[in-house]
């Protein structure tokens, strides 16, 4: 699109983010209508890869590849690399995107943002990433309780198909490709890949055992792909500004624009655009106005809820992308970074969290049903003055007993934080056994 | 033995209750049939159809007993086991009924260290309930609920499954319950991002019903 000239996206270590242009999120007013899209350059990628003989479908998925574009949903995998495992088209067989709007993670608020500022990016997303796969129908989930923003894009979704955007013969040529909002309930489970297709086939969310993996047998049985939103408002970017000039934004191993959602204890919170490859300092120092309050910085979690927390003193010259966060003892995850001032109590904070996955396991995995129980159990009888020092390690048992031992990742993101934070907390969490009532046991 | 061990006491729901609607009542019009078929038509299977149907049972019914949900089942023809699963499944839809407007106050994560428990305690206070229950004229329910993706502006809190209200106060609070009682439900807020505070001087949105700016959340004095 040529809403803004592109500034010096360079690396996240130098001040050049200060001139960085947005792209997922461009300041255009109205940009969230079809008219205002369309007259900012919009859908004129897709048109690109619909009428131009160079864009055949694998082109495209070797534009996204080239691009180095990551998932964006928190497992940060290559999005081209995903494309390219869905098996050939068989006649008779439908295909099929899982657009993943679900957005549970805690600490994030990303997507809802494009939903309800560019949700035509998302729209075009999907369906460049539907002429990539050939693709008959994507299902664009979204939880339950985003209904208002269902409500606004279910009204642009009309009018994109009542002007041939979507649906049948697509911009009049041969290619035809739907797109469904599938509205959740309320069940975080949802946002784990395989149970998103249990819950838009209508059944129970339990997330199934892997592999066959969604691109062998995913809806339906059909090859399905599952992406998440933000993940796919990238793809018009890459057809439009060129794949070389995606890589060169942000970060090199983990290149692209992101959205950072930033939340908890600092001046300005919200959701800012930038490349990845941030300094978390200047995320916080300079982007979000500094902790609140004129408050030390103790700790941040760089990417909800199931990515590990670090020290204010972890996080010199740390960057967000996956590599620098993966050597200092995290994952870039979301991208929804919580952030916590000096006064933050980490056991009643790590308490909240394992309530969190003790309510949201869907109870499937014995490890997982019964480990989060026991999690949040023990952490509360620690908060409350009840607990042992023997706790903690039974705590950190529980973990090795719960992580890699289940269908899905549910188990293993209730784990890391509850490893990590004892760990990078112990003094706190042994101070309060310390005074509980049963110090000596 | 320390009161924190509280066993699961997993009550199995009566699935053949006293049905709370009369044969009567139990009925689809004709338009929301016609709804109903265009979700079907969505889907490979009506199986799949079903929780756009559970939703549109609610928002007619105020909740989901068994003989809502057979309702639903029957309409698509599925089997009324498959429908009751997906109903009980889900924290959205009611099992059972709900007060006029339920306050889903977040108090995961984010909120918790903003104030989501502080905002859940001065409701308690102010309209004589606990969490989780309904004020005796059936006007309010408290739930306290997880992540409802809106941690740039905590605390918040979501109104019976519909519009979010951001930068929660006690003040905030006082002005929503008196405009809830007088029955005007809070308009959708468009929470204008820094970004655009900057670039555009405010919010995008021309077609917004009422806009924000974010706020330095409040410091939480309680967390649980
Ligand atoms: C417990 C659990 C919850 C998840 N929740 C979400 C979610 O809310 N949104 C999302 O996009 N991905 C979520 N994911 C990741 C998805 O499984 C999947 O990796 C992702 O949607 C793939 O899209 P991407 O490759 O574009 O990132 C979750 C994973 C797990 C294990
Ligand atoms: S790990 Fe937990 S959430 Fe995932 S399938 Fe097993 S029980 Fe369900
Ligand atoms: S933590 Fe409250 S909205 Fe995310």
């Amino acid at each position: 699109m040529e809403m803004a000239l592109f500034g010096d996206n360079g690396s996240g270590k130098t001040d050049a983010w200060r001139s960085y242009e947005r792209v997922l999120l461009p300041p255009v007013r109205d940009l969230h209508r079809f008219d205002t899209y369309v007259g900012h350059g919009g859908y004129e990628a897709l048109r690109a890869v619909l009428t131009r003989e160079e864009w055949t479908p694998g082109k495209v998925i070797e534009a996204t590849k080239a691009s180095g574009l990551r998932g964006r949903g928190g497992a940060g995998f290559p999005t081209g690399l995903k494309w390219s495992f869905m098996p050939p088209v068989e006649p008779g067989k439908p295909r099929y995107i899982a657009c993943n709007g679900d957005e549970s993670e805690p600490g994030t608020f990303k997507d809802r943002q494009l939903m309800e500022y560019n949700p035509h990016l998302v729209f075009e997303g999907i369906l460049i990433a539907a002429w990539a796969m050939q693709i008959d129908a994507t299902y664009l989930y979204v939880r339950g309780e985003y209904a208002d923003w269902i409500r606004h894009m279910e009204s642009e979704l009309a009018m994109l198909y009542d002007k041939g955007y979507a649906g049948k013969r697509i911009l009049g040529t041969d290619f035809s490709s739907d797109i469904v909002i599938h509205k959740g309930a309320g069940a975080y489970i949802c946002g784990e890949e395989t149970s998103l297709l249990e819950s838009v086939e209508g059944k129970r969310a339990y997330p199934r055992i892997k592999p066959p993996f969604p691109a062998q047998k995913g809806l339906w049985g059909c090859p399905t792909t599952v992406n998440n939103v933000e993940t796919l408002a990238c793809a018009p970017l890459i057809i439009n500004r060129g794949a070389e000039w995606f890589a060169g934004v942000g970060a090199e191993k983990h290149p692209g624009p992101v959205l950072y959602g930033i939340s908890g204890h600092v001046e300005r919170p919200g959701v800012y655009e930038y490349p990845t490859g941030m300094l978390i300092t200047d995320l916080i120092e300079k982007v979000a106005g500094g902790v609140r309050g004129g408050k030390k910085l103790k700790a941040i979690v760089p990417g909800g809820a199931s990515v590990p927390v670090l020290r204010a003193d972890m996080i010199e010259g740390v960057t967000m992308d996956a590599e620098s966060l993966r050597e200092a003892g995290s994952m870039m995850g979301t991208a929804g970074m919580l952030v916590m001032d000096e006064d933050t109590d980490m056991v009643k904070f790590l308490r909240r969290v394992t309530r969190f996955y003790h309510h949201e396991s869907c109870g499937q995995c014995t490890p997982c049903r019964e480990g989060t129980g026991w999690i949040e159990n023990l952490v509360t009888r620690i908060d409350e003055g009840q607990g042992t020092l023997r706790d903690l390690d039974i705590l950190l048992e529980l973990c090795d007993q719960m992580e890699g031992r289940t269908v899905c990742a549910l188990a293993d993101a209730a784990a890391w934080p509850v490893r990590n934070t004892i760990q990078r907390f112990r003094e706190e969490f042994e101070a309060k056994c310390r005074q509980s009532i049963y110090a000596v046991a | 033995m320390s009161d924190f061990i509280k066993h699961p006491v997993v009550s199995l729901p009566d699935r053949a209750p006293e049905p709370v609607f009369s044969k009567k009542e139990l009925v689809f019009t004709e338009a929301e049939k016609e709804q109903i078929e265009t979700f079907r038509a969505q889907y490979p299977t009506p199986e799949s159809a079903v929780m756009k149907t559970l939703w549109l049972a609610q928002e007619k019914f105020g909740f989901l007993p068994p003989e809502v949900i057979r309702l639903a089942a029957d309409t698509l023809g599925i089997p009324f086991s498959l429908a009751y699963g997906v109903a009980t499944f889900y924290t959205q839809y009611y099992k059972a009924q709900q007060g006029k407007y339920v306050l889903d106050v977040c108090t995961c994560f984010s909120c918790q260290l903003c104030g989501g428990y502080d905002m859940v305690r001065y409701l308690e206070e102010k309209l004589d309930i606990r969490e989780g229950e309904t004020t005796e004229d059936g006007l309010f329910t408290i739930q306290g609920v997880e992540c409802l993706g809106a941690c740039g502006t905590a605390p918040m809190l979501q109104v019976t499954n519909g519009p979010y209200v951001h930068n929660l106060s006690r003040e905030k609070l006082d002005a929503l319950i008196d405009a809830l009682k007088a029955g005007k439900k809070p308009p959708f807020v468009s929470v204008t991002l820094p970004q655009d505070e900057d670039d555009l001087g405010g919010n995008r949105r021309s077609d917004a019903e009422a806009t924000e700016v974010g706020q330095t959340p409040p410091a939480a004095e309680t967390f649980e």
